[in-house]
């Protein structure tokens, strides 16, 4: 019995706990995904190195003699290229303009406790795996977690 | 002169003449698997026979257009000879852009739509101002209105006082159609069919079984029976594009609750997934989204507001976007409003008819006012006093 108890704590032991810091990383990996535009390979991409009929439509310096002509379209083209959302916020350096902007219109923290998932079939759990921190419902569960998600898309 | 009445969405234009009906039509470029060397661009995704692994170019990034070249190709393509035929120098616009847009996005939009287009005249607003005008239109006794306007890249709530938008109690919630389709995505590929690649389809998916529960708990325990018991489960058929053009939901009388079908079709079978998804959009948190839902957000807003003004809006709120179109979801926001509003606040939510269009309409309706021209800066104003006559005029 005494031995048993011990085993196990050792198996414990030695299985490896993600700290809060890690933990928090994979959620915000998880909640990025949820904003990708596609998951797989751009199909043009996938194709073999394009002839000279196939070019890829080439938005670079080629632009730049026409730019006397009309200064915008060049400009737009390589915004593209240059600025992205992220970039796009921090210059607009909203921290330090007045409300409301962008940012002070996020609706805040919701007061209402926090419900719990199982994250392998989606039904209301009540146990949390020590190792990652993922909720689960039934041993059944667990154990498919284990096998594939649990220490898994971790860095 | 026309007016050509454009609801800029992330993930469809709504577009027509103010004389003429509205059209909704892809607001992106596409590649197919098929074709891998053509780009589709707009409503030429009508073109591709099987759309299955459809790889999306889209000019918005979390709600924000980013991507001028893919904007401008739509745009070629939707103002060009195939689509609208616009004579620029005869053609008003009248566009809309996200609430709180960033400053180097308003002056891009001024350049490509009065130096790039050269459109006679542009007014450039927001979508909720379109439908507030549209709302007190049809309700003129009406002071105030209150907009849950749930769309593709997030979910707002925007109060108006007649044409005034009152800034300080715009909510942002960061749940849209985008990430409800994802997530699913995401679920069935865990638990039963790759479909990481299957945006297109997926998206049907979702429009097709998913819907908003009226009692969570209860629900999530219906799901959780077996077999004819579990009045929640459904089989849905995927399309293959070829004799299946479009997926469908087996009906219930033929679902096999048992054993396999013998049929041969590719079948996903959903069940908590069919309302854990739109779930979303009342419990962000539920994914760790850390943000009220809807219903608290709106209480949020409101509570923001003059004191006097408060019981107007609860009694005028009003659905758009592509996220009212879940069965119960006004039910659902009405009810929960109801529990968190004090009893003698009457609460009343309205779901219009066409409420992707709502604010086209509303579009189509103010460019009709005499004061419509009043409001719109020429292109003429803009070549002589640049971005200031918009940033002036323009209330974004
Ligand atoms: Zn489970
Ligand atoms: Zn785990």
């Amino acid at each position: 019995m005494v031995l048993e108890k011990k085993t196990s704590a050792r198996v414990e032991g030695q299985r490896r706990v993600l700290d809060e810091a890690t933990r928090q990383r994979r959620l915000t990996r998880q909640l990025d995904a949820l904003e990708k535009d596609n998951f797989q390979d751009d199909p043009l991409s996938s194709l073999p190195p394009p002839g000279p009929t196939a070019r890829l439509p080439a938005f670079s310096e080629n632009e730049e003699p026409e730019k006397k002509r009309r200064k915008t379209r060049g400009d737009h083209f390589k915004q593209r290229f240059r600025k992205n959302f992220t970039t796009l916020l921090e210059e607009e350096n909203l921290s330090e303009k007045p409300e409301p902007n962008y940012l002070s219109a996020a609706a805040p923290v919701s007061s209402l406790p926090p419900r719990h998932f199982c994250c392998v079939c989606g039904f209301p759990s009540h146990y949390t795996c020590t190792t990652c921190g993922g909720r689960y419902c039934s041993s059944k569960c667990l154990c498919t977690h284990r096998e594939t998600r649990c220490l898994k898309w971790t860095l | 002169m026309a007016t050509l009445v454009l609801d800029n969405g992330a993930n469809t234009a709504k577009i027509g003449f103010s004389h003429e009906a509205v059209r909704v039509i892809s607001n992106c470029q596409f590649r197919s698997k098929t074709s891998r060397l053509k780009t589709f661009t707009a409503n030429q995704l009508d073109e591709i026979k099987d759309p299955s692994g459809l790889f999306y170019i889209l000019p918005f990034q979390k709600g924000y257009l980013v991507n001028w070249d893919v904007q401008r190709k739509v745009w070629d393509h939707l103002f060009g000879k195939e689509m609208f035929k616009v004579d620029f120098t005869d053609t008003s616009i009248l566009i809309t852009e996200p609430y709180f847009n960033f400053t180097s996005i308003q002056e891009s939009m001024n350049e490509i739509l009065f130096e790039e287009y050269q459109f006679q005249s542009a007014l450039r607003t927001n979508a909720g101002s379109l439908s507030a005008h549209h709302y007190f239109h049809t309700r003129p006794s009406e002071l105030c209105c209150l907009l849950v306007d749930s769309g593709f890249s997030f979910t707002h709530i925007v109060p108006y006082c007649r044409s005034r938008k009152m800034k300080e109690g715009v909510r942002r919630i960061n749940v849209g159609g985008k990430l409800l389709t994802n997530h699913l995505k995401e679920i069935i590929s865990y638990r039963q069919l790759h479909v990481m690649d299957e945006t297109h389809v997926i998206n049907q998916v979702k429009e097709d079984v998913c819907y908003v529960s009226q009692n969570f708990c209860k629900d999530m325990e219906v799901a959780q029976n077996k077999a004819e018991e579990n009045t929640v489960m459904v089989d849905y058929v995927l399309p293959d594009f070829s004799s299946i053009k479009k997926g469908f939901c087996k009906p219930r009388e033929e679902m096999m609750f048992t054993g396999k079908y013998k049929t041969g079709e590719q079948i996903l079978r959903l069940v908590n997934e069919r309302f854990a998804v739109p779930e979303m959009l009342f419990h962000p948190s539920d994914i760790g989204i850390q943000e009220m839902g809807i219903p608290e957000a709106v209480v949020h807003s409101i509570q923001s507001l003059p004191e006097e003004m408060q019981p107007h809006f609860y009694q005028n709120i009003v659905l758009t976007g592509g996220n009212t179109l879940f069965p119960g979801y006004r039910q659902r926001l009405e009810a929960e409003l109801r529990s968190l509003v004090p009893a003698h606040l009457p609460v009343s939510v309205l779901q219009p008819a066409d409420p992707i269009c709502y604010s086209w309409e509303g579009g189509k309706l103010l460019a009709h006012n005499p004061d419509y021209d009043e409001m719109v800066v020429t292109r003429e104003d803009y070549e002589e006093h640049g971005h200031c006559v918009c940033e002036d005029k323009f209330d974004l």
